[in-house]
């Protein structure tokens, strides 16, 4: 079995690839090295595809460095602390969070008319309200995910994975985990609150009382729980030993997992769930800004990278026809049914200010606990 | 190759025969550098001096420099600080710690772990130690040393991934016991207390053997025949001649042992589960969040260590207590 896996596993990468190598747009190909430097890029492990960035570096002559990041709030202090000279020139800041990014002045508009493939990305992402703040475009979405239940099927039935309170309930004690930030608005929409608090702006006790519900809640099942985890990789890993058969996660990390034959499923639970999309944004001051959009403009080439950072990231891919060049089973485990999907609503950044600084304590109070 | 060359570059200079003298040679018999090197070398005091610059600055630039600046943060209102924002001293920090009872729980609890861990490392590696000194060889124990060390080649997340594979569901131990029939399932180790204590007493046992080595070496074989020919069984001698003659070794291991638990991070983080949140933790909480937290998290890193430092000052208070009855 794990043989298989290796072998299909290296077929996926060879496939993958070479499919990037295809989709690299010719104009690249042509530069042949013509300009060169580098460009400086915060981001997610397998949010760059490495065939991509081996031919781009061929083609232009720009040295891409690549340091991993797993967490906004460190992103967003490491830049902060870096401003006003930036060591990084594009950066991955999820949609949702672009507000406070804006607000300490650490992004640079982007600047559309210098992406000529700006149009290969769904207007579903390119377009959407979030996407427009003061009337600038902040970044370019390359990746879509979502709060999913996780579940290992040879374990769980897709009908107990239809509700959030699965994953409380006592027949999976000490067999499931999340992540608390994250399960905090996941706890608030099960209670049939609004998780991202903009009904809640005019209302501080009232968010503050929703908080606070969410918090308790979470301490009474804290029992049945058996780790609050941080990253997909600590999500993959605890399944694949069966440390765990149930869980809140990302979609990417539980869509990887599928992809490697794992018996997992997924579901954007009855109770509803969230979505974010991610964005590469290029930092303001960013010490080489005109090789930042050479990079963007070379990414959002074709839809063929966008398939090869799905199938590495397991996330939903934002460009146009992506799906067209992944498997079966890709599409599948990248793909919801509509009924699941119309359970689905997309972080929100308005009120951000207000339900970190009461969500953040709570956090602290559930893990002290 | 290379050192034949040198011999003969270093001959040539000595011999000072018709050949151009090398760099050194040429350095040696320049004015000015004769002139500096007497005017620095002219009192112990000067030699002193100019011997300690070097570590006096490494101390100060590597190890002081840091803490220094993570203290004066954590006396500021706003770091990193934002365009447009002014940033001022305060006690909030601080306040915020002894003025909110959700953080003395991972703070206590971090105490007690250490405290716990340490004392289970003193319990596993003093009897290996003993082993070690006294009943292997001189010309082995070396060898011993080395098979000890192997581990210790490898970095903090390698060795815990190790110990993540040993105790998982699926891992080593649970296949010996489900193999053997000696359990129906799976026993959950992993993101207990129980996995992160065998996480860091792995990950510290060196730091405590290496000091309890050191001590039970030097311990004279004969003062332990005395006490046998006097009629003193294995247990008096242990505890009357082994134990009391190595207290500095336990001193210096448990030392070393306590503040490096108290710091650790990735450790609980891997291996910890729900209920051992450590004050580590909650310190990177306030750097992973994104705001200016980072104060915060300063004052609290500060408090940690300086209840560390305490704990430790208290214990080689007792420890040096307990010297004074030392049959040396």
């Amino acid at each position: 079995m794990s043989k298989l896996i290796l072998n299909r596993r290296r077929f996926l990468h060879s496939a993958a690839a070479t499919s990037a190598v295809l989709a690299s747009p010719m104009y690249i190909r042509r530069a042949s090295a013509q300009s060169s430097g580098e460009v400086n890029i915060w981001t997610y492990n397998d949010f760059v595809p490495e065939s991509f960035q081996k031919q781009f570096e061929a083609d232009t002559g720009i040295k891409v460095n690549i340091r991993l990041v797993d967490d906004q709030g460190k992103q967003f202090n490491l830049l902060a602390a870096e401003q006003p000279n930036p060591t990084v020139d594009i950066m991955t800041v999820a949609g949702h969070r672009f507000l406070q990014f804006i607000d300490s002045q650490l992004l640079a508009p982007l600047d559309t008319d210098r992406l000529s493939n700006w149009n290969n990305i769904n207007p579903t992402f390119s377009e959407s309200d979030w996407a427009t703040i003061n009337g600038n475009k902040w970044g370019a979405p390359i990746l879509s995910g979502m709060e999913v239940l996780s579940y290992n099927t040879d374990f769980v039935t897709q009908e107990e994975a239809m509700t959030w309170d699965t994953l409380f309930s006592e027949d999976y004690r000490n067999q499931t985990a999340y992540i608390i930030q994250d399960m905090m608005s996941v706890v608030m929409l099960m209670m049939g609150y609004d998780g991202n608090m903009v009904e809640y702006m005019d209302d501080p006790e009232k968010a503050a009382q929703i908080v606070e519900e969410a918090k308790n809640f979470l301490i009474e099942h804290k029992p049945l729980v058996r780790k609050y985890y941080d990253s997909g990789a600590e999500f993959q890993q605890m399944m694949v030993n069966q440390d765990i058969v149930l869980g809140h996660s990302w979609n990417g990390p539980a869509a990887a997992l599928i992809n490697d034959g794992f018996p997992l499923g997924m579901t954007i639970p009855n109770e509803g769930s969230y979505g974010f999309v991610y964005t590469y944004n290029i930092a303001n001051n960013a010490p080489n800004a005109d090789n930042a959009y050479k990079f963007l403009d070379a990414i959002l080439a074709s839809p063929e990278i966008g398939a090869a950072m799905t199938k590495a990231s397991g996330f939903i891919s934002t460009y146009k026809g992506a799906d067209q060049y992944l498997s079966e089973l890709e599409r599948k485990s990248t793909s919801f049914p509509e009924e699941q999907l119309a359970n689905l609503q997309f972080f929100r950044a308005e009120a951000n200010d207000l339900k970190y600084s009461l969500v953040d304590p709570a956090v602290e109070a559930i893990k002290a606990a | 190759m290379t050192q034949n060359v040198s011999s003969e570059q270093t001959t040539r200079n000595i011999g000072g025969g018709n050949s151009t003298p090398v760099f050194w040679g040429r350095l040696s018999g320049w004015g000015p550098y004769h002139a500096l090197v007497r005017v620095a070398t002219a009192s112990p005091r000067r030699q002193f001096l100019i011997l300690a610059a070097f570590p006096i600055l490494w101390v100060l630039s590597q190890h002081l420099g840091p803490m220094l600046q993570m203290f004066r943060v954590s006396l500021t209102d706003a770091y990193p600080v934002a365009p447009g924002v002014e940033q001022n001293f305060t006690l909030d920090n601080y306040v915020r710690f002894f003025g909110d009872s959700i953080f003395w729980m991972p703070f206590f609890r971090t105490l007690i772990f250490a405290g716990v861990f340490t004392f289970c490392t003193l319990l596993i590696t003093y009897p290996v130690a003993y082993f070690l000194a006294r009943h292997v060889s001189r010309k082995n124990q070396m060898l011993f040393l080395l098979l000890l060390l192997i581990p210790f080649w490898v970095g903090e997340i390698v060795r815990t991934y190790a110990i993540m594979i040993l105790l998982g569901n699926t891992g080593a131990v649970n296949l010996v016991l489900t193999t053997f029939g000696l359990v129906d399932r799976p026993i959950p180790f992993m993101y207990t207390s129980f996995s992160m204590g065998v996480g860091i007493v792995y990950l510290t046992s060196l730091y405590m053997l290496l000091p309890l080595y050191s001590a039970l070496e030097k311990l004279p074989k004969s003062m332990n025949e005395a006490a046998a020919d006097l009629g003193a069984g294995a247990w008096t001698r242990f505890r009357r001649i082994s134990l009391p003659l190595t207290i500095e070794g336990i001193s210096s291991g448990c030392t070393l042992v306590f503040l490096i638990s108290t710091g650790f991070y990735a450790t609980p983080v891997l291996l910890g589960g729900p209920s051992t949140t450590v004050f580590a933790e909650t310190i990177a909480g306030f750097f992973h969040v994104a705001g200016d937290q980072w104060p915060t998290g300063a004052a609290f890193a500060t408090i940690m260590f300086a209840a560390a430092l305490l704990i430790t000052a208290a214990f080689q208070k007792i420890m040096s207590a307990l010297r004074k009855g030392d049959p040396r």
